[in-house]
């Protein structure tokens, strides 16, 4: 009987220290993969920091240093500086004394085209909003003949390459005079938003009771006011999705800036950023400076709102 | 309208199994007219125009004369040796990039499906690569390769793998890999997203059923989360295959389509042959035939695995 006892608690005991072992090594492994994806996902974007705190003698060392000596802000100065009075031959770029690094001095662009790329997409986001709500609305809770036609045809205009748009937006907006204009940013890029919009707004409005749309008419709302005082405030988080993707859209989008802008009035951040990248006698750490300016606002909202963002993305994936 | 899709039987059935929708067609048209104006302008114009150029002559070197040419502008573009290259090089860059983020996707969600502490924390910072500009995808990619003071060689040198730097970008046998590694780090965040929530959705009851079976862990990733992830991948694939073909912006910064046509893509020929060649009519003829490539590609995959999963 004691012997039974004894054998038990001993098979018992073997059994606990194995699976303690077994969460011990689940436990390393786990911490292994973690650590392994975030050096991953983040070691580039932190030696793009790490170089653009790094002045010209330590970003041109071998080995690299990894963590600047002396980090140093001139870079982000030489961006926030007031413009100097005139630009000539002699001070139309800064060079670094240690070793002869240029800050170009088409640095201060960076601001304006912060400005410029605020405003687009400042402007994107809210014509979005504007087309795509009634628009989610009456596709998910108005039932018609060529619904369901209409959100192939609007989902199926996104899968035409950009590049496949340039040509045609190029002679367009050439033929409207709006070369070199924010507005021909703001028309095209509604081209690579509004599609995405509808599909995350109907998505979400589809999941929203249609008993409330009953319910409000029966108490005499219109459309629109059912729309407005019922729909609208139960669909914020869809909203923020929304305001987000179609924010990024624009604050990163390239190809067609490249195209339509050709001065400082009109060039985006991804313009300016580029054109550093595209000199070779630039500063490394320059550009790295740069490229950290136009990566904090993105970073920043995609952090900030993660949870809005997962869930936008995945609006349509589990319904397949 | 002879649009009869409202009547068909599946669409009735989901009609029927939500409670009630008025029929109100005036109201949505009404609210639809925003939305398909915006869009009638910004791309289905576009879309036709673009095709009635590829049918001309059109050169901005030779503004005034502008005659119409056929299919002309289609033929002469598919008989440059160049196009093909650039075929080849966007069949390359398309298929490394999808199956390798598929891969790696697969690998982090598995990894975020476990339950552990920081792990949200893990989940948010993956959005950091989704969320920063191309742009600044590119150079900073650009200065990891860097020929001399960059990340890579330093790295490789520091750990002993090479004894003299390297011009990474510069070797027309690694420069297309090294493109695709960047947009491969940029794209595996969203691939990733898609994947576990479709890894979420799988029902515990298979896993429960499969260990009363006798499956071990092994056993049970191959036979019952692999099959349950089919339509998750399918998202994907098309989605990524999509993103890279028409992959520009990476070209653009990192290389011009160098060194010696070896990161030369459809996407910067058309750049090239409109902006550079101001050829607009073989451009728009590009143009056309790359939309194309990319619906049929959409519509083989969906049709390919559709069938097999």
């Amino acid at each position: 009987m004691t012997a039974l006892a004894a054998a038990a608690a001993r098979r018992s005991t073997r059994y606990r220290r194995r699976s303690r072992l077994g969460g011990l090594a689940r436990g390393i492994g786990l911490f292994c993969a973690a650590a392994l994806m975030l050096v991953y996902v983040l070691g580039p974007v932190a030696w793009m920091v790490s170089s653009s705190l790094q002045n010209e003698a330590e970003i041109t060392s071998v080995p690299p240093h990894w963590i600047p000596d002396h980090p140093s802000v001139r870079n982000f100065e030489a961006i926030v500086d007031r413009p100097a009075a005139t630009v000539t031959y002699e001070n139309r770029s800064r060079i670094d004394p240690v070793s002869g690094g240029y800050i170009p001095s088409t640095a201060r662009n960076l601001l304006p085209a912060m400005a410029n790329s605020l405003l687009v997409a400042g402007a994107v986001v809210l014509l979005n909003l504007l087309v795509g709500v009634p628009a989610a609305y009456a596709l998910a809770k108005i039932r018609f003949r060529g619904r369901n036609t209409s959100i192939y045809v609007i989902l199926s205009t996104r899968v035409v390459p950009d590049i496949a748009l340039v040509v045609p937006f190029f002679l367009f907006i050439r033929k409207l005079g709006l070369l070199d204009s924010l507005a021909s940013l703001i028309i095209t890029y509604l081209a690579i938003t509004v599609p995405f919009t509808v599909f995350i707004l109907v998505s979400y409005f589809e999941s929203l009771p249609d008993e409330l749309d009953k319910a409000a008419r029966v108490d005499g709302c219109s459309r629109l006011q059912t729309l407005v005082h019922i729909y609208l405030p139960l669909a914020i988080p869809s909203l923020i999705a929304v305001v987000l993707f179609a924010f990024l859209a624009s604050w990163n989008e390239f190809l067609l800036a490249l195209m339509f802008t050709q001065t400082i009035a009109s060039q985006t951040v991804p313009i300016v950023v580029a054109s550093f990248a595209s000199d070779f006698t630039i500063s490394f750490s320059f550009i790295n400076a740069a490229g950290v300016i136009a990566v904090i606002p993105p970073v920043i909202l995609a952090l900030a709102f993660e949870r809005y963002i997962v869930s936008g993305l995945t609006a349509g994936a589990v319904k397949g | 309208m002879t649009d009869d899709r409202v009547d068909s039987p599946s669409v009735v059935r989901r009609l029927s199994s939500v409670v009630w929708l008025p029929y109100d067609p005036r109201t949505a048209w009404l609210f639809l007219l925003p939305v398909m104006a915006v869009l009638a302008v910004v791309t289905v114009f576009p879309i036709v125009y673009s095709l009635y150029i590829s049918f001309f002559s059109v050169k901005l070197t030779r503004p005034l004369r502008q005659p119409f040419v056929g299919f002309d502008n289609y033929l002469q573009v598919v008989q440059e040796e160049l196009f093909w290259v650039a075929v080849s090089r966007t069949v390359i860059f398309t298929l490394v990039s999808v199956v390798a983020i598929t891969v790696i996707a697969l690998l982090i969600a598995l990894l975020l499906d476990q339950a552990f502490r920081g792990r949200r924390l893990l989940g948010a910072l993956l959005l950091v690569p989704w969320a920063i500009p191309s742009v600044a995808n590119g150079l900073m990619w650009k200065w990891i390769y860097e020929s001399h003071y960059g990340a890579l060689n330093g790295l490789l040198l520091q750990v002993g793998a090479i004894d003299h730097a390297l011009a990474w970008l510069g070797d027309p046998a690694k420069t297309l890999l090294l493109i695709a590694n960047a947009f491969i780090w940029k794209e595996v965040p969203l691939a990733t997203i898609l994947i576990l929530v479709t890894m979420k959705s799988i029902p515990a009851d298979l896993y429960k059923a499969a260990t009363v079976d006798g499956a071990n862990r092994l056993q049970r990733f191959l036979h019952v989360t692999l099959p349950a992830l089919k339509p998750g991948f399918m998202l994907v694939i098309v989605f990524m295959a999509m993103v890279a073909i028409r992959q520009f912006d990476l070209i653009f910064i990192l290389t011009e389509g160098g060194p010696a046509y070896a990161s030369h893509v459809m996407s910067w020929q058309i750049y090239v042959e409109t902006f550079r060649n101001l050829s607009f009519g073989t451009g728009a003829a590009l143009s056309y035939i790359l939309a194309i490539a990319t619906f049929a590609l959409a519509y083989f995959i969906i049709r390919a695995l559709g069938q097999r999963l």
